[in-house]
């Protein structure tokens, strides 16, 4: 069996969420058949500027294979394009332009994967946003399965990714409520598709007391781990926990680990580290007394699991269907709205081990029910041996004609966001 | 108060979220989102303004009622001095034309044309800017309304503001007032305190609230001080209390003292019992005297029954003391009676003080100064106390959370 695992970034150095996840699904899969990762030769999501050199390389025993991107994106043409086709009634073409100004615009891998498709028995998109998901699913039709790590943002109201969703041989989505937004938005439920998620390579001995000696950290704190950004919803976590620092019955800290968009509030209980490495990471998260999850958008929160892997309880925020179903379908951590339950929750976890404890062990279980790596790997084999026994569908409707792609019918991506249902998934899922 | 119960059997998310809210709602009344407070004040409006016409999604109603203002077409004014002989036909037109000198001849059309051709002119300026004047009024209607709309929301948000503080308040007083007989109980409660009989203590200020220092530090998990009732340093000199009563014995405590011992028609009772018995005595009129000369408010009230009745009792003791000294029996036995009356009124100082104190300090929020360990519950462990209505003083009402998530940078839609 031979995959190409496609992706807009590769590298043991990148981070982000979806290139972390292709990597590990690509390093998994690579000991259960051949796998090649094409990407491109960017590693910043924001200008998609050339960093790498094109061509073939190995990462962690993973053959790489690079194209270069056409240009880098321009902050002002796409600015104004998100604008118009996720506020304004526009055109087909708009978003395609949209797709264009997004990046990274690669026509290199794109006609490497239309003349190769052949060679390869599946081809895994990662990240349905991209350039790349969307010209080369319809490059490997047929072949393509998709892994759309979609959010709750408007993107996923823009006309051009519904055929995307119909067409692709299968669906590996990360979370129920991801997979019920894709239905409402696409209606592709005839599309194979599995709850799938990742898995994360968490230490078994994680030396808890070594990570509080090395950064001279006392006392018992919550930890997040990400970017510390307004789309991740940390400044709300900075409001909502100044709240908590007036209360005197709470005793936490607040330790932050990952770079830093915004201005870290001074206070001798809150702590910032920075980025640290995996061990240090996993040692912070065996540390602390909970996680802190208070993004927004979210299709699979991997902090999450590795908190759970770990034993810790999550607190997430309740406006992240994704995160808040999590929760709920584990048992294993509270969520919050207002700054009311913030305080309430995270005193609830703090001032009652009983209850972080079983919170913890719930955690656990429910990362080695579903997002152990055997069992992820297990789902990645399992549909590949469906497709294999499936005659593949038409693919993808056709993209319009020149007319057709200039017709100002399409609704804002905000109003169509607007209308998709709302709300956690089931308790299973 | 409901208590955060949690089996050891199963954790619900759900149910602990749910035990959560009801201690928010509870503590600092219900937090509304945005969401909430624009149809709390739709409702509002429905319900006082219909009547008179005023519907409370006035805006929309507004735009509804009035589409966009599209400028009237205005009549044609022109008025030129050929305009009274154009004709569509053009024989006609020639026929006035060769006729014009004719006409002319009769009367002389051009004052009237110049008169309308200025008023064409005029009816068209004025027209102009009625139209724009219609314009801008227009303008100012839908601000006029946006405003009455978001003053109408702001008004239900202060309202909801307001309420909330009003059961703050009250939450407040409810604690002073406690605060309040807590230390009066303690005040009362020190005038008892006694010195060893032998080494006599300076008199100095009682402390207000006894800190029980036998008892271990809490743990942190544990942090759910409760207030613990107050404990005079009593130490009676003659039958020794174990170490376990001395550490926590209630005002009570001093009852146990076996009663035959003090009494009076007990044989065998010699000088010296009587003589410890009355230098007791002694020593807890100088606790209260210290009490006293601290100046502590409880003590010195004019309100305070307890107080006063503590003063009487220790000036008939006095005069006990004067007759106890000659020896009588009969005078042994009304010592006896005044040292029990005393003693009485000690213990039901000290039960009021237990009393008031005790029950409400389950639902209080943890006591800084009051480090006494809480026995450990594994299965139902008490909720942590939401913010105090003190506490969470300085946190606005209506909370940040209650605004939607924020819009994306528009230049990065990117997941990451």
């Amino acid at each position: 069996m031979k995959i190409a695992v496609v992706v807009q970034r590769y590298g043991q150095a990148i981070n982000g969420g979806a290139e972390l996840h292709a990597r590990y699904i690509a390093e998994h899969l690579a000991r259960h058949g051949q796998v090649e990762v094409l990407t491109t030769c960017s590693t910043d999501y924001v200008t998609w500027r050339n960093e790498l050199e094109p061509g073939v390389e190995q990462v962690n025993g993973v053959p790489v294979r690079r194209f270069k991107v056409k240009h880098e994106r321009d902050p002002l043409v796409f600015g104004k394009r998100s604008d118009r086709v996720f506020e304004q009634l526009h055109s087909l073409g708009d978003e395609l332009d949209w797709l264009d100004a997004e990046g990274p615009t690669s026509p290199a891998l794109i006609d490497y994967i239309t003349k190769h498709a052949s060679d390869y028995d599946y081809c895994l998109f990662f990240s349905y946003r991209y350039y790349h998901a969307y010209y080369g699913a319809r490059a490997s039709r047929g072949r393509a399965i998709l892994v759309p790590t979609a959010e709750r943002d408007e993107t996923i109201g823009l006309s051009i990714f519904q055929p995307l969703f119909r067409g692709v041989r299968a669906i590996m989505y990360n979370s129920p409520e991801e997979r019920a937004m894709i239905h409402a938005v696409a209606g592709n439920e005839s599309v194979p598709g599995v709850v799938v998620g990742i898995g994360s390579d968490v230490p078994n001995n994680p030396q808890a007391a070594r990570f509080r000696q090395k950064y001279n950290i006392r006392g018992p704190f919550a930890v997040y781990v990400g970017r510390i950004d307004q789309n991740k919803g940390c400044k709300e976590l900075f409001e909502f926990f100044d709240g908590y620092l007036k209360d005197p019955a709470g005793k936490l800290s607040l330790v932050l680990i990952g770079n830093t968009l915004l201005p870290i509030p001074e206070h001798k209980r809150i702590r910032h580290l920075g980025f640290l490495d995996d061990t240090d990471k996993f040692e912070a998260m065996a540390a602390a007394d909970a996680l802190i999850m208070p993004s927004y958008y979210e299709s699979l929160s991997m902090v999450a699991l590795e908190a759970w892997a770990l034993g810790r309880p999550v607190l997430a925020n309740g406006k992240c269907d994704v995160l808040k179903g999590q929760c709920l379908r584990s048992n294993a951590g509270l969520f919050y709205e207002t700054l009311g339950e913030f305080i309430g929750t995270l005193e609830a976890i703090e001032q009652n081990r009983w209850l972080a404890g079983s919170l913890g062990r719930n955690g656990r279980q429910y990362f080695k029910d579903n997002y152990d790596w055997p069992v992820i790997e297990r789902k990645y084999l399992d549909m590949f041996e469906r497709l294999k026994n499936e005659v593949p569908g038409p693919g993808g409707d056709p993209l319009p004609g020149w007319f057709d792609r200039r017709r100002q019918d399409l609704p804002a991506a905000q109003d169509v966001l607007a209308k998709l249902p709302k709300g956690p998934a089931g308790r299973h899922g | 108060m409901p208590d955060f119960n949690v089996r050891s059997d199963s954790v619900n998310v759900e149910q602990i979220m749910e035990q959560i809210r009801g201690r928010i709602r509870e503590k600092r009344g219900v937090d509304y989102t945005e969401q909430q407070i624009r149809e709390l004040a739709a409702v509002k409006l429905e319900k006082f303004l219909d009547p008179r016409g005023v519907r409370s999604d006035l805006l929309d109603q507004f735009r509804k009622a009035q589409p966009a203002y599209e400028p009237p077409e205005l009549p044609n004014f022109a008025f030129e001095d050929a305009t009274l002989f154009e004709s569509h036909r053009a024989p006609i037109r020639w026929i006035r034309k060769l006729l014009m000198p004719l006409l002319k001849l009769l009367f002389n059309p051009n004052p009237l044309i110049q008169a309308l051709n200025i008023q064409s002119r005029l009816n068209t300026i004025n027209a102009e800017r009625d139209a724009r004047r219609e314009a801008a009024r227009r303008q100012m209607d839908q601000l006029y309304y946006e405003l009455v709309h978001n003053l109408v929301v702001e008004t239900t948000r202060t309202g909801i503001e307001v309420k909330n503080l009003k059961m703050r308040v009250e939450s407040i007083a409810s604690r002073l007032e406690f605060n309040e007989r807590r230390a009066r109980a303690l005040e009362g409660a020190v005038v008892y305190r006694s010195t060893e009989p032998d080494e006599p203590r300076p008199q100095r200020p009682a402390p207000q609230i006894p800190q029980p220092r036998q008892q271990p530090p809490p743990r942190p998990q544990q942090q759910q001080p409760r207030y613990t009732p107050p404990q005079p340093s009593y130490t009676a000199p003659v039958p020794v209390a174990p170490p376990t009563q001395t550490a926590i014995a209630p005002p009570a405590a001093v009852t146990e003292q076996p009663p035959q011992a003090q009494g009076a028609g007990v044989p065998g009772e010699g000088p010296g019992q009587r003589s410890r018995r009355r230098r007791r005595r002694r020593g807890r009129r100088g606790g209260g005297a210290a009490a006293t000369i601290m100046g502590a408010p409880g003590s010195a009230q004019p309100g305070s029954t307890g107080a006063a009745g503590t003063v009487e009792s220790v000036d008939q003791m006095d005069a006990i003391d004067r007759m106890d000294d000659d020896g009588s029996p009969d005078s042994e036995e009304m010592h006896d009676a005044a040292a029990e009356q005393v003693e009485q009124t000690g213990i039901a100082e000290a039960d009021h003080a237990a009393s008031t104190a005790e029950p409400p300090a389950v639902d209080q929020a943890p006591v800084e100064h009051a480090h006494v360990e809480q026995p450990r519950v594994e299965l139902v462990a008490p909720l942590p106390a939401a913010p105090s209505a003190t506490e969470s003083s300085s946190v606005a009402p209506a909370e940040p959370a209650a605004a939607p998530p924020p819009a994306r940078d528009p230049a990065d839609h990117d997941p990451q």
